[in-house]
């Protein structure tokens, strides 16, 4: 086509030789599997440059794609509706169940003393883009770091979830879908409570991968977020189970392509928490050693709590040589560890401390 | 005063000209990478870029030289999202290989020139796939790396008109100098 209309001239001689280029190619190659986030600043920047453009561009595409769409749907409509109002009574009754188990879960929750459900804050956003490309499967959200939006989180539509946020500009997000190849999401599959890796692969389904061999799931099982790792909160409704050539596949219950409105969760784990008693809980004696003394009582302005919790949690072998007179006061544990909250007090008691001096003695 | 003027048009004129293929393949790159899909995302975006590479690489290698492939490929790279460097590497390779085959590909003429730009997309999708194949140690789907080459392939015909108006209004009143 081209020859026919066009002389072809001849090679420049002053381009960069094509070895040299082809060896930098590489070498960009290498290096972005080194550093993968290599180019990360440079596309968010591109976006948030575009991010004006893509909120106004996009909301003609999509009333151009529902426009295409309701084309199929005027053949089906009435067919639709009828399901449409025989599934909504059916959810009436569901949502009743729902209501009396909720109420039911709080009331055990309050009987057991359990802790409480962290509460999940939530930035609702826009999609104003979405990109379809062989190795990449991703949706850009109107929404980034100045709404305080961090890569890990969730985004969830009416449905479940739909991906997680892997890239945050100032104000655009992309996600990363459940189907992409670079997807893995710890889940649990109910009933059962069985752990499992879903693995995105391209595909509208991601794989199962379960933890263990010997676990058999069935189809229609519930898989919903494990919650492991701390990223994501647990329980997040994902999909259900669908066996499909002797490999499981979770059918999302999100429709990534046609969400339009969709929350990010800014779900973060709570630290976890040193345990207060833990001078009680170590044994008395380790390897022939005993632990520690607390150390004399602090100023006014530290906390006496925390030091002593450090030195019992590592008695240091040199430490009764070197300690001072009253730490040596320090009672020794008896083979049942007594509660820390009365073994303390007697360290700081001249009394106590020749009781325990002569309990130390009785030991040896 | 008369002919200086005339040479800097001359020369602003031939600088334009010999910027516009690497321009097109920018403007490709940006348009085929917009996150805006008329289906739904059913169907992917076509590479349009490798259009202005190949049709310059053809008529005019002088002006579509491999480090102007390189910065449309790594313009690529940045704005597809996917691992870095995989359509930088792609691209070249296709350069170096339509470049090897130049008088083979630009000998074609009608559904023969066609089937040759299918070819040079069968390699640098080929090539995106084996590298990706290598970076992530496993063989992702083929199914939509060739839903991006039948889509790339039936956008060549629109592409090389447009490509081809561009060359005549703005590169083609050059191309005797050589």
């Amino acid at each position: 086509m081209a020859n026919g209309t066009w002389k072809i001239a001849r090679r420049g001689n002053t381009q960069l030789p094509l070895v040299i280029v082809l060896a930098l190619a590489v070498a960009l190659v290498l290096l972005g599997k080194a550093q993968a986030n290599l180019f990360d600043r440079a596309r968010t920047t591109i976006i948030d440059r575009l991010q004006p453009v893509l909120v106004v561009v996009h909301t003609p595409v999509v009333q151009f794609d529902r426009w295409i769409g309701s084309i199929d749907e005027l053949f089906t409509v009435y067919r639709e509706n009828l399901a449409l109002k025989d599934e909504n009574a059916r959810l009436k009754q569901w949502r009743n169940v729902a209501v009396v188990m909720q109420d039911r879960v709080k009331r055990y929750q309050a009987l057991l003393h359990a802790v409480p459900d962290p509460d999940i804050h939530s930035v609702l956003t826009q999609v104003i883009g979405r990109a379809n490309r062989p190795f990449l499967q991703t949706m850009i959200l109107d929404a980034g770091s100045a709404s305080n939006v961090k890569p890990g989180q969730a985004v969830v539509d009416a449905r479940g979830m739909i991906g997680r946020i892997y890239l945050t500009g100032q104000h655009t997000s992309w996600v990363i879908l459940l189907t992409d190849l670079n997807s893995r999401i710890p889940v649990t599959v109910a009933p059962g409570n069985h752990q499992a890796m879903m693995v995105g692969d391209n595909t509208a389904m991601p794989t199962l991968d379960t933890m263990s061999q010997t676990v058999t799931l069935h189809a229609g099982d519930q898989v919903v977020s494990s919650g492991d790792g701390g990223l994501l909160p647990p329980g997040l409704p994902v999909g259900t189970v669908v066996s499909q050539g002797g490999q499981y596949r979770v059918a999302l219950l999100s429709d990534a392509a046609s969400a339009q409105d969709v929350e990010i969760l800014a779900f973060r784990k709570p630290p976890e928490q040193l345990p207060t008693d833990a001078q009680s809980q170590l044994p008395a004696v380790a390897a022939g050693l005993k632990p520690a003394a607390p150390p004399p009582p602090a100023p006014a302005s530290a906390t006496p709590a925390q030091p002593a919790q450090v030195a019992a949690a590592h008695p240091k072998p040199a430490a009764p040589k070197v300690a001072p007179p009253a730490a040596t006061a320090t009672p020794p544990a008896p083979a049942t560890a007594p509660p820390a909250e009365t073994a303390a007090p007697q360290a700081t008691s001249p009394n106590s401390s020749e009781t325990s001096a002569d309990q130390t003695d009785q030991d040896r | 005063m008369e002919f200086s003027d005339r040479m800097g048009q001359w020369m602003s004129g031939r600088l334009l000209s010999a910027l516009v293929p690497v321009l097109c393949g920018f403007i490709a790159v940006l348009f085929s990478n917009l996150p805006l899909s008329f289906t739904n995302g059913l169907v992917p975006a076509p590479l349009l870029a490798l259009v202005p590479i190949y049709f310059w690489c053809l008529v005019r290698p002088d002006l579509m030289t491999p480090a102007a492939v390189f910065g449309i490929g790594l313009l690529q790279d940045i704005m597809a999202g996917g691992p870095p460097g995989i359509w930088t590497l792609s691209f070249v390779v296709t350069y170096a290989v339509i470049e090897r085959q130049r008088e083979a590909f630009a000998g074609l003429s009608g559904l023969a020139a066609i089937l040759g730009f299918a070819t040079a997309s069968l390699v640098a999708t080929a090539c995106a796939y084996a590298t990706v194949a290598l970076y992530y140690w496993h063989l992702p789907p083929v199914a939509p790396i060739v839903a991006e080459l039948v889509v790339t392939v039936l956008f060549y015909i629109p592409g090389v008109f447009v490509t081809g108006v561009v060359h005549r209004r703005l590169v083609g009143p050059l191309r005797s100098d050589f």
